[in-house]
């Protein structure tokens, strides 16, 4: 096989860039952050699938969760999460210090109130994710200060066997 | 805290997440978008966005001066092909005036995991180039316009670029100088 | 060595941004007025190099002294102006200017989704970014009046 061309770093950063100008400015209310979510859905169900390959099996939850905080996160944003917590029952802080979407935009206040939206595509694409190694769950996004930016994962339910994206499945109480 | 033995390539996750993120993008404008056309328009009018600040990341990453004339332009961009998507498109079928030229695509990872469906035939998946050419080209006060002639995805042989130098644009002269 | 201050215009000479560290004494018009004269004179300047060049010339215009002080002057193909005062002892200004250009506007201004590039610069991160790497230049060094 020919090697595949591989395309620069700071592309993805600009079409992510425009990708959020063109939901933000052609849509109304709360249908911006929905699109944007979705599309990062999508991209984080696919790539994770081309990632995730030839990798061993995850053990359980905490596994996939230290997978996508070290590897998943450094291939993509170029560095690891700086901190994981979690309450042991589903949920999950993942702590970016220094979060590659807004790092050039400011370290402070500035940019605060536009800020989301240039992590929500990120929101979607950890649930894509997670939601493709069977772990569904709610992502959101808290920023205080610039630029770091806290992810919020609420995991409801353990899902064996998934269709893309939510089918009818057997679903089971993960254990904890 | 990372497993032994397994190492993700970051260039090459980032270049595959630059790929669907694009061509979610495409889709979504396809949604949001009865005709066609207007996709068209839109990727190239957000290529347009991307062009005018990628090429101050290229001249300022490479130090390359101005173009002596169309010729040089047409290397010049080349290069940035390789810079930015890793790939040498050939510089080909250059008209007898020196103003036209096309770009000759084997790979592009744009289109790597893409298969157009039947109702997409207008689709110019790639459009985005035509407009990021247009907006970096006319920060260096060019003004140019390329269009797709063969599309790969369409069933061509090959993808291919034309590109046609307009005219050189002037710079204004401040208020109260002549 | 000294660096007075710095401006940076677009090619519609817009003055994008404006910074002084060691400007001892104002020019007396306001801002928007020096700019304006700056950005003018530049111009003047620059076409009159071209056209009295008994070669040909492709850079043209780099700089000019007087006893006090030195303009430097950078201008990238796209038409953005980097204009550094230093004092007249100060090497290498220009690779500094560049440097600018390279590591603090591409990165902090071009890469910033949030930065309208036809309107003055508002990013507190480019300020403090630019500050602080004017200050680590050894141009900057100790004040010398």
């Amino acid at each position: 096989m020919p090697a595949v061309p591989i395309a620069d770093d700071c592309l993805f950063e600009f079409i992510h860039a425009e990708l959020v100008n063109y939901v933000a400015s052609s849509s109304k209310g709360d249908h911006d952050v929905s699109t944007l979510e979705y599309l990062g859905f999508c991209c984080g169900y696919r790539i994770i699938e081309r990632l995730t390959k030839d990798w061993p099996r995850f053990k359980d939850e905490l596994d996939t969760l230290k997978f996508m905080c070290t590897d998943f996160w450094s291939s993509i944003f170029k560095k690891q999460i700086d901190n994981l917590r979690t309450n042991h029952a589903g949920v999950y802080v993942l702590l970016d210090n220094n979060f590659r979407l807004i790092s050039k935009m400011s370290s402070g206040n500035q940019y605060l109130e536009v800020a989301p939206r240039y992590v929500t595509f990120t929101c979607g694409l950890l649930r894509g994710a997670l939601a493709n190694l069977g772990i569904h769950c709610v992502v959101t996004s808290e920023i205080k200060t610039l630029p770091a930016c806290a992810f919020h994962l609420e995991c409801w339910l353990h899902v064996i066997e998934f269709p893309f994206p939510f089918g009818m499945t057997r679903v089971s109480r993960l254990g904890t | 805290m990372s497993r032994q033995g397994t190492r993700l390539d970051q260039k090459k996750v980032n270049s595959e997440l630059f790929t669907l993120t694009y061509g979610a993008l495409v889709s979504q404008l396809m949604k949001d978008y009865e005709n066609v056309d207007e996709v068209n328009k839109q990727l190239e009018r957000m290529g347009y966005n991307i062009g005018i600040r990628l090429i101050e990341d290229f001249l300022a990453r490479t130090g390359t001066g101005r173009c002596y004339d169309f010729r040089d332009t047409a290397e010049k961009i080349q290069s940035a092909f390789r810079l930015y998507l890793g790939i040498s498109p050939q510089i080909m079928n250059w008209s007898s005036s020196g103003d036209e030229f096309s770009l000759q695509f084997d790979s592009n990872p744009l289109t790597e995991f893409v298969e157009l469906p039947d109702h997409c035939l207008n689709l110019k998946y790639c459009n985005v180039l035509t407009g990021v050419l247009k907006g970096a080209l006319e920060m260096v006060q060019m003004d140019i316009a390329s269009c797709f002639v063969q599309d790969h995805l369409k069933g061509d042989p090959c993808t291919e670029l034309r590109v046609k130098f307009i005219k050189r644009l002037e710079d204004a002269i401040p208020a109260g100088e002549d | 060595m000294t660096i007075h201050n710095l401006y940076i215009f677009d090619r519609s000479g817009i003055l994008l941004y404006y910074a002084e560290w060691n400007r001892l004494k104002q020019s007396g018009i306001t801002r928007e007025e020096e700019a304006k004269l700056m950005f003018g004179m530049l111009w003047s300047i620059k076409s009159f190099v071209c056209k009295i060049s008994p070669l040909d010339t492709k850079k043209g215009f780099l700089c000019y002294k007087t006893n006090k002080y030195a303009l430097h002057y950078f201008e990238t193909p796209t038409g953005l102006k980097f204009i550094l005062n230093t004092d007249v002892n100060a090497q290498n200004v220009r690779e500094l200017l560049y440097q600018i250009y390279r590591q603090v506007f591409v990165e902090y201004v071009i890469k910033n989704p949030e930065c309208n590039l036809k309107e003055p610069i508002k990013s507190e991160l480019f300020k403090s970014q630019l500050d602080a790497f004017v200050k680590q230049s050894p141009i900057f060094g100790l004040k010398s009046y």
